[in-house]
């Protein structure tokens, strides 16, 4: 299990974030994490690249937990998505 | 109506308090999931186990409600049945494999010999492919059997996971045609996929020979538009 703080500052150390939502999905237990990630680091690659990326860069962390699942976006596709939203 | 000795499990303390009730005993453990057709045979076989040994006590698990329980026995799909003596692992059966159980808890409960219901003499069907087509060409030509291809557990009409299920949803809602393979029927070919596209589970989705994702990529990739854009021609 890995604490949500950690979870955090491994990210904000990993790449830059404009926006990050964490969610703790095994009710606070930290084993299950699902992560909403906004960055410009994601400007030219595809969804899986994208994953693949975040996976690598997040490997230590995920393998202290069982389950995470990503949403991955750049800037420009954020707000896109939030203007949509409304 | 449920025999004294078969219970639905509510919880992990009602799981730990109906095993150790008796240590010594047999356990039958069913891990099921109502969206899995296989898994109502299971039930109605259990239920006439339970019937038919009264000393033995029956579990059901409903696997994803009760997902704490499933992964500390490594639940990978359903119908699963694990049998137990005390918290001693005695056998697991995996899919609906009815004479399996049938067999399992009758040799665990008795000391007879076994009585076979059938024999053969007939030696064991060899396998379809071509002995000489090694792994990765095995592997290539299934990745290419059609433009869309999805290695899953199970299959469109009977999943065994939450995931392939979910993700063959998806595939049906987007209107995609594809063709599947059942990564339980074959140990190397699954194992041999997650080193080939360096993802280390299923369900995975192959378009054009390709490794695009699992569940989770293909449903970001429908909404941010990139699924069309791999399925175009």
């Amino acid at each position: 299990m890995i604490n949500l703080a950690d979870l955090e500052a491994a990210i904000r150390n990993a790449l830059p974030v404009s926006h990050l939502e964490i969610q703790d999905q095994s009710s606070g237990c930290g084993e299950s994490y699902a992560i909403v990630l906004v960055s410009e680091a994601f400007e030219g690659k595809g969804t899986l690249a994208r994953h693949r990326f975040v996976n690598d860069l997040l490997k230590d962390q995920i393998a202290q937990m069982h389950a995470f699942s990503q949403k991955t976006f750049t800037p420009k596709q954020y707000q896109d998505l939030v203007a949509k939203q409304g | 109506m449920l025999s004294p000795n078969h219970h639905e499990v509510s919880s992990p303390s009602h799981f730990q308090q109906l095993l150790s009730a008796d240590l010594d005993r047999v356990s039958v453990l069913n891990f099921w999931a109502d969206w899995a057709e296989p898994c109502k045979q299971m039930n109605a076989v259990t239920l006439e186990l339970a019937k038919k040994y009264p000393s033995v006590l029956f579990l059901q698990i409903e696997a994803e409600a009760q997902s704490d329980i499933s992964e500390s026995f490594d639940i990978e799909s359903v119908p699963s049945i694990i049998l137990l003596q005390g918290h001693t692992l005695l056998q697991r059966i995996s899919g609906a494999d009815a004479p399996a159980i049938t067999a399992a808890v009758a040799k665990f409960t008795s000391v007879s010999s076994a009585n076979p219901q059938s024999r053969t003499d007939l030696p064991p069907a060899t396998a379809v492919a071509n002995p000489s087509e090694d792994l990765e060409s095995r592997m290539t030509r299934l990745m290419n059997q059609s433009k869309v291809v999805l290695f899953m557990k199970g299959s469109p009409d009977a999943p065994r996971c939450g995931f392939s299920r979910r993700i063959c949803g998806l595939l049906q809602d987007q209107k995609v045609k594809f063709t599947h393979f059942d990564i339980l029927s074959d140990e190397s070919l699954r194992q041999g996929l997650k080193k080939r596209n360096d993802w280390p589970t299923f369900p995975q989705l192959i378009i054009n020979g390709e490794f695009v994702g699992g569940l989770d990529i293909v449903q970001e990739m429908v909404e941010n538009g990139e699924f069309s854009e791999a399925l175009a021609p």
